[in-house]
């Protein structure tokens, strides 16, 4: 595991290694109070293999004046992905730092034939299993009714598939748990739209049904056409190649007595 | 319907679609929008290409499905209304061009 870096090379300050689904990333930065946050916050991604990928952090100097292959603006903060260098800039805090990865990251993944789930993720005999839902659906209630080291999520869950099998990784971006996140991934058990009810219940869902839960819960910030035509074949592998499922259940730890092996 | 019957259809470039499960999915990249196809509006959406009118599309219509021909001209305007009112096809002017 690499410790996070301090360099003095081109005039940033500062810099920090890090891995997300396997997307290997190196920030860098001048800001020491955000260098800490930082380095605090992706502390469990720091496993670098591959040579990472550059960004550059509130960089003093000019972007260049070619065309972004994409870019986004979040509250102030800005992406944007050029051929040969990749910047944030206006970055004030942690918050706009971890939105724009998230943002870069649905971005990228794409030429990884992956993409980011608001889900939570849980490990059981090896395989993930992936619970998708809206806000208040209860992907924090099933992470919470989940053994303590299982939960490899239980907001933001990355899926990519690699050598035709899909895998889940966990990711620093969590909701309610507020725990570390866990670097590590599995294969794909099935994906599960909660449903709260008052019994355990799981129905198998048609690829379309299930193409239809995974597209308002994907993150996703791009608005153009290819790009999203690669999402849309993405997707649309995986709830082919997915199992995938309704899942009712009671707020107790008993739905898993009611999922397929 | 009053888009005369002559005029040619094509698919808005705009858009990304897949067919999954005999059924067409469509988004629209600006919205975010999904919108669904059934097996009829899916096997028109392959037909639409920018050459052939609503006419033709419903001759194509009658002979894979079994319907009459009056049937599947007035199915055809209908769902070639409804995909236009969402922007999802778009009618090719006499000129070559794209009207919005």
């Amino acid at each position: 595991m690499n410790a996070p870096l301090a360099t003095s090379g081109r005039g940033f300050k500062q810099q920090f290694e890090l891995s997300i689904g396997c997307v290997p990333l190196r920030l860098q930065m001048s800001d020491a109070p955000l260098f800490d946050a930082a380095s605090a916050r992706y502390a469990a991604f720091t496993n670098i293999a591959e040579q990472p990928i550059n960004i550059a952090l509130n960089n003093v100097t000019p972007p260049e004046s070619a065309t972004a292959d994409f870019g986004y603006e979040f509250e102030g903060a800005v992406l944007r992905a050029f051929s040969s260098a990749i910047r944030f800039d206006g970055v004030k805090n942690q918050y706009a730092l971890d939105s724009l990865l998230r943002i870069f990251l649905s971005w990228k993944l794409l030429e990884h034939q992956g993409f980011l789930l608001h889900a939570a993720t849980v490990i059981r005999d090896g395989r993930a299993y992936i619970f998708t839902g809206r806000s208040g659906a209860g992907k924090s209630t099933v992470a919470t009714l989940s053994p303590q080291g299982s939960v490899l999520t239980d907001e933001i869950s990355l899926l990519r598939r690699e050598k035709g099998v899909w895998r889940a990784y966990g990711t620093p971006f969590w909701g309610e748990f507020k725990a570390a996140g866990s670097n590590s991934s599995a294969p794909v058990a099935g994906i599960f739209r909660l449903l709260q009810a008052p019994e355990n219940r799981v129905v198998p869902l048609r690829p379309i049904a299930i193409l239809r839960t995974l597209l308002p819960n994907v993150l996703f910030f791009s608005a153009e056409q290819e790009s999203t035509r690669q999402l849309l074949e993405i997707l649309s592998r995986a709830a082919t190649e997915i199992n995938g499922y309704n899942l009712s259940f009671r707020k107790n730890a008993t739905f898993w007595e009611v999922l397929p092996a | 319907m009053s888009t005369p019957a002559s005029v040619t259809w094509q698919k808005n470039p705009a858009l990304a679609w897949r067919e999954i499960d005999d059924e067409t999915v469509i988004i629209s990249p600006n919205d975010s929008v999904m919108h669904e196809l059934n097996d009829t509006g899916s096997f028109l959406w392959k037909n639409i290409d920018g050459k052939k009118s609503a006419v033709e599309l419903a001759e194509l219509l009658a002979e894979n499905y079994e319907v009459t021909p009056d049937i599947a001209l007035s199915d055809t305007q209908a769902l070639l209304h409804e995909m236009s009112s969402r922007k999802l096809v778009v009618t090719v002017p006499a000129t070559g061009g794209v009207s919005p």
